[in-house]
């Protein structure tokens, strides 16, 4: 897993800029709206030779994407990762759901329903965090 | 979305979060860092994205910047569960962003510096109104207690019901126990114990 200071000396803010919205063909808005920072992407084993023939044209970053979710990862964990900002991992992301490469699990929206979460979840966080 | 292996998603670890906010300063990144199994991850958001509007971004400009960072960090509860932690500053440019961010979110610990208690007001006023149940951390940064606790209460303006607790935001441990306090707090309004949040 990559520092958080990794990578963010050379800050080039022009070149930054374009580089992302290459990688996504010059959209710079995710198709999908229901990628989320905790969306947790998994990658679906096998479906690269499914869909190897597919519609979708990997760039170097949907195949990062790809390799890296064979353990599941948060989409925010994918932009750290691939040092990409967030809209634009999400619409790698997004195309990769659409191609079945990848399979994307929602977060629970709690708070943003105004509801408290399940007890079950609630007593799995307390247990978790006890063995901290 | 091929929905045909419905049962290998279901499968697949569910994420919730918890939100570390609080002013410029108080510890929130250092917090994460102490209590997540990774060192803190950074990711950025390009300012121009989503609903910002022209306005809200000449009023940034000046600056060549135009992404802004998040710190996060991830504890992996068990094998259907993992928890992260993002720092969320209060500033008014993170705001473009605050529903992602609060999309998932068990709740938020809140934490204040007793010296600058007021850079962590907007954050307090943020979680109050929209009902985002809370906790108050107050970051012990020289191990001091120079306020009791029913002074920064009092100075915070908070509701009775919201746990207010001393932490150092570098100690495992004492963040742990906020984290904990978080969840016995939502424990509480679950049953019913405490009022549930306004909506
Ligand atoms: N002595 C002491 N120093 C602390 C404590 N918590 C944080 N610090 C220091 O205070 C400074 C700010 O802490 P950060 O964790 O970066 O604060 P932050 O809230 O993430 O800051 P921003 O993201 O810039 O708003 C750092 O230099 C920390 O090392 C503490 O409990 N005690
Ligand atoms: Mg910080």
């Amino acid at each position: 897993m990559r520092h958080w200071t990794e990578g963010f000396e050379d800050d080039d803010a022009e070149e930054s800029l374009v580089r992302p919205y290459t990688i996504t063909g010059g959209r710079t808005a995710p198709e999908r709206d229901d990628l989320a920072l905790i969306t947790l992407v998994t990658t679906v084993s096998g479906s690269l030779a499914e869909t190897g023939r597919g519609r979708l044209r990997m760039q170097p970053e949907h195949r990062a994407v790809f390799d890296l979710c064979k353990r599941p990862q948060a989409v925010a964990e994918i932009a750290a990762a691939l040092n990409l900002p967030v809209s634009v991992t999400k619409i790698l992301v997004g195309d990769l759901v659409e191609s079945g490469h990848v399979r994307a699990r929602p977060p629970l929206a709690f708070a943003r329903a105004g509801g408290l979460p399940d007890m079950a979840i609630l007593e799995a966080v307390r247990d978790g965090l006890r063995e901290l | 979305m091929g929905y045909a292996n419905s049962d290998r998603g279901a499968a697949a670890p569910m994420a919730v979060k918890i939100l570390i906010a609080g002013g410029f300063g108080v510890g929130k990144t250092t917090l994460v860092g102490a209590v997540s199994e990774v060192p803190p991850l950074r990711t950025e958001e390009y300012l121009t994205h989503a609903s910002v509007g022209v306005d809200d971004l000449e009023g940034v400009s000046g600056k060549a910047t135009t992404t802004v960072a998040l710190d996060f960090g991830r504890i992996t509860i068990n094998k259907r569960l993992v928890l992260y932690l993002f720092g969320t500053p209060g500033q008014e440019r993170f705001w473009f962003m605050w529903n992602d961010l609060v999309n998932g979110a068990l709740g938020a610990v809140v934490l204040v510096d007793t010296r600058r208690l007021e850079v962590s007001f907007a954050s307090i006023d943020f979680f109050e109104s929209r009902g985002i149940p809370f906790v108050v951390g107050v970051n012990c940064f020289h191990g001091v207690r120079d306020r009791t606790q029913e002074e920064v209460r009092k100075a915070l303006d908070l509701d009775p019901q919201v746990p207010l607790v001393l932490c150092d935001a570098r100690d495992r441990a004492a963040g742990r126990d906020v984290l904990l306090a978080l969840v016995d707090h939502l424990m509480a309004a679950r049953s019913g114990t405490t009022p549930r949040p306004a909506v």
